[in-house]
């Protein structure tokens, strides 16, 4: 069935029998990533096997236009196609052909089975290995704070594995070319040192974290002929979308693979780049483009604002200290500055403004509020003017701690509850928390009345059933909430008279018998239930490593809480959400997050536009994305002349990528005071006041 | 349109290159360089990305000055915000580190530490560091001095103001550790108290590193150090900012001086604007007036001088002539102290100027030394004449200036227990306190939401800061007396139907008005509840932003937030009660608790009028009142440079009168100047030259206080707590040059 809502160009990428080695380029908002996904349909329609495609993405969030093409009621029956990013794939095929390659890789146990870190684990051994040289001077003179100097670690790590450079070129690299103060020079040789100790711990003990799982595959695994020919056997067909925001390693194996396939078609966003500091390089993606392929080219926007996109050229060119273009003055209608002094006013002043708008008949799915960072107090002040107003309001914020997710911390603390024996017994605090967190409509001062009556004194002692307390007291509380309270009361007892369970089983059930329940928050708060199901998975992955390296005398589950407290599990998600679902509610999330998830927007917000954050990136003294990358000649330095030349690139890209995502209008949001009571007058926020006077000069002369 | 005098106006002719003015007290230095600002964006002298950058020392200048520049822009029909950047010396450092700061092995996310927290860090060194240098506690301890559980103390607080004072002189001359460990080593000096020192460094810098922290010296060390290193940002910034207007440049410290040499470059413009008379921050900070004496004189600078004044009465800016006319010849100084005070001399403003001097008053300068009096009988003068002068002019301001916060805290305790309207501005700004006093209430109520006193209390924390109109003020007086009456708080925050504590109370007749007001905070209640499961910092944050409307304020709870973030990820057992007991410790200024420089909100004398102000002669610097009352001004708060006077620094424990942080910072500066003998000089000297610094800046500390009055102005002096104080040889020797030229006695 062909599906009418395509183009003609779009329909002939479908056609993967007249187009069967194809690369596709344009820029963002022109259909790509729809044709490509028509073109799985086309696939999967023509019966093609499914399990004889993959579909190669960079990042996990890019699959949502192949599962909306699986989820979809008129799918073709038949099994479902491989989903992978290549990273994925590499520890698919460590896991298979392990004992291939393991003795040559130099583990030294190749007959034992292989232990995949995550980030958190790899933190964790990091920790014990490079903590005792911190004290004896390693790494002397650097401002960081511990767990951030083992991410960044892990961090060059990852860029050598994704780049191809050896373990060994990453001091000499940034050595040669990073500026920095000449009696600080040794911190790249430590941070080598440290990565190169790390990995032979990882060898010596079959422990393989993302950069050694990558470089296993790409060194160890694809050049066996025994591998190639597996992955030639098992597929057939390739869509590789979002090909400029993956790494050199990958492309150099899609380079070789490609001739390997029956069809395949790459994609590539010419204006994208937007996972730079994950290693991404497009102009590496290049090579695939040149590849002997046919080419297809798409222009054309899907839903074209051509004062947008001149706004957003003139935004460039004054960034790049050229002259601004002539800017239609159409576009005065479609780029409009909003200023408040302070944050609340903001929160005010824009939901009101968003109110009007759907009550104009923009449906809320269609306006995205975007800002840089989102903090907690933004988001927290703006949902609740959004709650205020009625509207209906989704937030998305990626690499945050589960620590510091309300709902993850009362977890931890029944936890606690149901573990006496562990001797972290909670504070009454966290058992208030813990009741609002989970029980529906429980407000602050009920809860409080609860924990004052109902917690115990000592440590160890069974919380107290709300039937023991006076009737009068129950009355202040409500009997609908000591009922509730009641529940998971016994719910605890139960739990404490059965064998110990692990404690992602724990919560498993804790959150499938009782918190799921109607009466309980989680019940319809599905961020909370997101929350809970990352915090199993972490502690799932936590405690494979933890038993597999074996020795250990402390409980998993009392191990993995202490650990979280102490900051070493920092419980991070770094893969940014998915934005699928469809809810139609106004988007509140950081400008990357949006900008990675290939969505669009009517009606965007800029908040904060006065900040750097828009474009800087995330400085790190013991790694950087520009040396470290394959474009680097290793006799330069990395100047001012480049960190400035970067930044412009890179907010020009931000710009253009949002306004071409973005099809009616953008609201240029700014602080006179921010949080911290400072004046932030940043680029961003310049050169639209630049584009903007040219504008009111072009109106002037109109008039 | 703007009035500006000749003088000024010549400075507002500025287009480029260097001029350096020496300007008086009074003589609207603040305005001319927010015209020249302003003057210089509208007359097209920058390009898109230009800014004219502003520095000046204190937080509430940077608004002050802010705010004029918008002004005078938006007159000039131009888009306010644009083209200029105003900026303390630290505000500038901040912005320069966050560009680069992986120049100097920082990440995008390092901290800032205020005073407060990098003394508590020497604080925790100072004790183990005693006790791993015994040898040097011998060689300096007078004999009944010696380091016992007696006199632990007094030498821990020794230790924590030696190894400030250190670290502060090692960082302005750009030693790390490391750098002078070396630089000892070459020398090949072996000096015990030196070395001790070095080790207070080290192992204060290991304790910052580990935090991933920076303190206030480090953030300008490491500014200009990325300026030095790369000199392509360097070129971006000379083109960023091509005029450079700095205020208050008498507290120059020598990095600052070298960060915007080197951002003005060789063409770039730059205007020093100052009063050599006013720089009283020498001792305690690396700051000294004798950079911008020196810029004056330097060839190719146009040197002018703003000496204009209209804000005192004539009769009171002859008292501060005479000052410096008595400095410059006194036989009674020693020679050195002659050039303390700069030859220059205030003038009234000229007949028709739109701020002409008030008229002098009978009897309008009162130089008090008769009778010897007493500490508390100078408190019981004061008090009496202070309450006298505004219950007889409520409509003008009045200040009495202490030398220290302690005195000042006696005098203002005195006051409100006379029942004297006061305020004081000492060393803990008001508004800090203010802001950290209303995030308490708010908290506490949040903690213990179910008791009504907490609840009652945070009611007026939040709605009892304005000033409103009677009828408001009184329908809130009843809300709150109702609120008392309250038992079970959740029936009127969160009611459950058919127990609305507030609803019963409308039934049976509570006003609208007041109940309008419960109403309002029960909405914000609810809203706060929720942001309890917020960590501390954000949910901080988010009552702050709803609260304050002050940047200072906000710049306070912005850096309380902060501090109780760090205190969170090292104490992640941590919940609300902590918290609130450290902002406890904040609020009672137990701890000192500042934003990014020791004034962070601006104070307008002429909002309080009616009112008796108390602040430090240092707090006061900038301000100026109708009345001024310039207390203790005796050789113990004033000495003079001789042996007969008193010297803070040199401690009772410490043998010979030596001055240890004088001692040990002096071979450091040799040290850094490679300079032998200074390395070599024998001891002592470095703690007579010290004393002579104290006295020169006692004397322009003097004189900044004379200058702060309008119309009235009385100096006292007392006794001492010992008795054994006298009046301040600068006292005397001004009362005895005044009489002589006046003729009178007063």
């Amino acid at each position: 069935m062909q599906d009418l809502s395509l183009r003609p160009e779009q329909l002939a990428v479908a056609r993967f029998q007249d187009h069967p080695h194809l690369t596709l380029r344009g820029p963002a908002g022109t259909g790509k990533s729809t044709a490509a996904a028509a073109r799985l349909r086309g696939l999967l329609t023509a019966g093609v096997p499914a399990d004889e495609i993959l579909i190669l993405i960079p990042q996990r969030t890019l699959a949502d236009p192949f599962l909306q093409v699986l989820h979809a009621p008129d799918r073709p029956p038949g099994g479902v196609p491989t989903i992978q990013t290549l990273g994925g794939l590499a520890q698919r095929m460590t896991r298979l052909f392990w004992p291939l390659a393991a003795a040559q890789a130099g583990f030294a146990n190749p007959t034992r089975p292989p232990v995949f870190l995550t980030l958190e684990t790899a933190q964790y051994f990091i920790a014990a290995l490079v903590g005792p040289l911190l004290d004896e001077g390693v790494f002397e003179g650097v401002k960081l704070e511990r767990s951030r100097l083992y991410a960044q670690i892990l961090d060059t790590m990852n860029k050598a594995a994704v780049v191809g450079f050896g373990l060994d070129e990453i001091g000499p690299r940034l050595t040669a070319s990073a500026l920095i103060e000449k009696n600080q020079e040794h911190i790249f040789a430590d941070t080598q040192r440290c990565a190169v100790l790390f990995r032979q711990f990882c060898l010596a003990h079959n422990l393989l974290d993302f950069s050694l799982q990558f470089e296993m595959f790409t060194r160890y695994l694809w050049p066996s002929f025994l591998v190639r020919q597996y992955l030639n056997r098992r597929f057939r067909h390739l869509i590789y979308d979002n090909a400029e925001e993956d790494v050199p390693v990958a492309h150099d194996i899609l380079l070789q693979w490609l001739p390997d396939f029956d069809t395949s078609m790459v994609v590539i966003d010419e204006d994208g780049g937007y996972r730079l500091f994950l290693g991404a390089d497009p102009a590496s993606a290049e090579r695939l483009a040149a590849a002997e392929r046919e080419m297809l080219h798409f222009q054309e926007s899907l839903r074209p604002c051509p004062p947008l996109t001149a706004f957003a050229e003139g935004i460039t060119a004054s960034l790049n200290h050229q002259v601004i273009p002539a800017v239609p003055v159409d576009a005065r209608a479609r780029a409009h500055f909003l200023s408040y002094r302070f944050a609340p006013e903001l929160a005010e002043g824009v939901s009101v403004e968003i109110a009007r708008l759907i009550q104009e008949g923009v449906p809320p799915g269609d306006i995205a509020v975007l800002s840089p960072f989102l903090s907690d107090s933004l988001r927290f002040t703006l949902v609740s003017q959004f709650e205020r107003l009625g509207i209906a309001v989704r937030t998305h914020r990626p690499s945050r701690s589960l620590r510091d997710e309300p709902a993850a911390r009362a977890l931890i603390t029944f936890a606690r509850l149901a573990h006496p024996t562990w001797g972290s017994w909670p504070s009454p605090e966290a058992f208030r928390a813990m009741l609002i967190t989970f029980l529906e409509d429980c407000d602050l001062p009920r809860a409080d009345l609860l924990t004052q009556i109902c917690f115990p004194k000592k440590p160890g002692e069974g919380i107290r059933s709300f039937d023991q307390i006076q009737p009068a007291m129950q009355n202040r509380i409500t009997f609908m909430l000591g009922e509730r309270y009641e529940r998971m009361r016994s719910w605890l007892q139960t739990y404490l008279n059965e064998p110990e369970e692990e404690l992602d089983v724990f919560f498993s059930r804790l959150f499938g018998e009782l918190l799921s329940q109607p009466g309980y928050r989680l019940h319809t708060n599905l961020d909370s239930a997101a929350v809970t199901a990352r915090l199993i998975e972490s502690i799932q992955k936590f405690r494979r490593v933890y038993q597999e390296v074996g020795g250990f005398s402390e409980p998993t589950g009392k191990a993995y809480i202490r650990l979280m407290d102490e900051g070493v599990l920092a419980a991070q998600y770094l893969e940014a959400p998915d934005l699928s679902e469809s809810a139609d509610a106004v988007l509140i999330s950081p400008a990357y997050t949006f900008l990675m998830s290939n969505r669009s927007a009517r009606v965007q917000f800029w908040l904060d536009s006065g900040s750097r954050g828009w474009f800087e990136r995330l400085y790190q003294p013991l790694t950087h994305p520009y040396i470290l990358s394959r474009r680097w000649q290793p006799d330069m330095q990395w100047t001012y002349l480049e960190e400035d030349r970067a930044n412009r690139e890179t907010l020009g890209r931000v710009v253009r990528g949002l306004l071409r995502r973005c099809s009616e209008r953008v609201y240029i949001v700014s602080l006179e005071v921010d949080e911290q009571g400072r004046e932030e007058r940043g680029p961003l926020l310049r050169a639209s006041q630049a584009v903007l006077r040219k504008l009111i000069q072009a109106e002037a002369g109109r008039g | 349109m703007v009035n500006l005098r000749p003088h000024q106006q010549e400075v507002v002719n500025f287009s480029g290159g260097r001029m350096g003015v020496a300007a008086v007290p009074g003589s609207g230095k603040t305005q001319t360089l927010s015209y020249l600002a302003a003057r210089l964006i509208a007359d097209g002298l920058l390009e898109e990305d230009q800014e004219v950058l502003i520095v000046t020392l204190v937080n509430s200048a940077v608004d002050n000055f802010s705010k004029r520049i918008k002004g005078f822009v938006q007159d000039a029909g131009l888009l306010p915000g644009l083209g200029y950047r105003v900026r303390t010396l630290h505000g500038l450092a901040h912005d320069i580190v966050r560009e680069r700061p992986d120049v100097v092995g920082l990440s995008g996310q390092f901290t800032i530490l205020d005073e407060a927290e990098s003394e508590q860090i020497t604080r925790t060194i100072a004790a183990s560091w005693l006790k791993q240098h015994p040898g040097l506690v011998q060689a300096y301890a007078k004999d009944e001095y010696a380091l016992s559980s007696a006199s632990r103390q007094a030498w821990e607080k020794l230790a924590v103001e030696l190894g400030i004072a250190f670290i502060r002189q090692a960082k302005d001359l750009q030693f790390t550790p490391q750098r002078l460990r070396e630089a000892l080593a070459e020398a090949q000096v072996d000096d015990d108290l030196l070395n001790a020192c070095l080790d207070f460094y080290r192992d204060y810098q290991q304790a910052l590193d580990y935090r991933g922290a920076l303190d206030y010296d480090d953030l300008i060390r490491l500014a200009l150090r990325i300026l030095e290193i790369d000199p392509d940002y360097l070129r971006a910034l000379r083109r960023r900012w091509p005029f450079i207007l700095e205020d208050e440049a008498q507290d120059s410290s020598r990095l600052q001086e070298e960060i915007l040499r080197l951002l003005v470059g060789e063409t770039g413009g730059w205007v020093r604007v100052g009063d050599p008379n006013q720089a009283i921050y020498e001792t305690f900070t690396t700051a000294s007036p004798e950079y911008l004496l020196r810029f004056l004189r330097e060839p190719g600078v146009v040197s002018l001088t703003l000496p204009n004044s209209g804000r005192s009465a004539k009769r009171i800016i002859d008292l501060a002539n005479t000052l410096v006319e008595w400095a410059r010849r006194s036989g009674d100084l020693h020679p050195s102290l002659h050039t303390a005070l700069a030859h220059t001399y205030i003038e009234p403003t000229p007949t028709g100027d739109p701020q002409p001097n008030p008229p002098d008053r009978e009897n309008n300068v009162i130089l008090y030394l008769g009778q010897p009096l007493s500490p508390e009988k100078e408190l019981d003068l004061l008090v009496k004449s202070a309450k006298r002068f505004v219950e007889e002019h409520p409509d003008e301001t009045c200040a009495i200036l202490a030398a220290t916060n302690q005195r000042g805290a006696s005098i203002y305790a005195e006051l409100k227990k006379m029942g004297v309207p006061a305020r004081e501005l000492l060393r803990s700004s008001q508004d800090t306190r203010a802001a950290a006093g209303i995030l308490l209430a708010v908290l506490q109520a949040l903690n213990q939401p179910n008791d009504p006193k907490k609840v009652q209390h945070a009611f007026k924390a939040v709605y009892f800061r304005a000033e409103r109109e009677d009828s408001a003020q009184e329908s809130l007086e009843l809300a709150y007396q109702t609120l008392g009456k309250c038992s079970q708080v959740e029936d009127f925050l969160v009611p459950v139907p058919g127990r609305d504590w507030l609803a019963a109370l409308q039934t049976n007749g509570l006003e609208d008005a007041a109940a309008a007001w419960l109403d309002s905070f029960r909405q914000t209640f609810i809203r706060w509840q929720n942001a309890v499961l917020l960590p501390v910092d954000q949910l901080i944050l988010t009552i702050a932003q709803e609260l304050f409307s002050l940047p200072a304020e906000l710049a306070v709870a912005h850096k309380i937030a902060l501090s109780l973030e760090r205190l969170a990820q090292t104490h992640p057992d941590w919940g609300l009660a902590q918290f609130i007991q450290e902002l406890i410790e904040i609020e009672a200024s137990r701890r000192k608790f500042s934003g990014l420089s020791e004034d962070d909100t601006g104070f307008d004398p002429d909002a309080h009028p009616g009112e008796v102000v108390v602040a430090t002669m240092h707090k006061a610097k900038g301000l100026e009142w109708d009345k001024v009352y310039l207390t203790s001004v005796n050789n113990y708060d004033f000495p003079s440079g001789s042996d007969e006077d008193f010297y803070q620094s040199e401690r009772y424990i410490i043998r010979d009168r030596l001055n240890l942080e004088a001692e040990v910072t002096a071979r450091l500066k040799a040290l850094a100047e490679h300079d032998l003998a200074g390395l070599h000089l024998e001891e002592g000297a470095a703690t007579r030259a010290a004393r002579l610094n104290v006295a020169g800046e006692r004397l322009r500390l003097l004189y900044v206080g004379i200058t702060r009055a309008r119309k009235e102005l009385v100096i006292t002096s007392n006794t001492g707590r010992n008795g054994s104080c006298r009046p301040a040889l600068i006292f005397s020797g001004l009362k005895n040059e005044w009489e002589r030229r006046n003729g009178t006695s007063s």
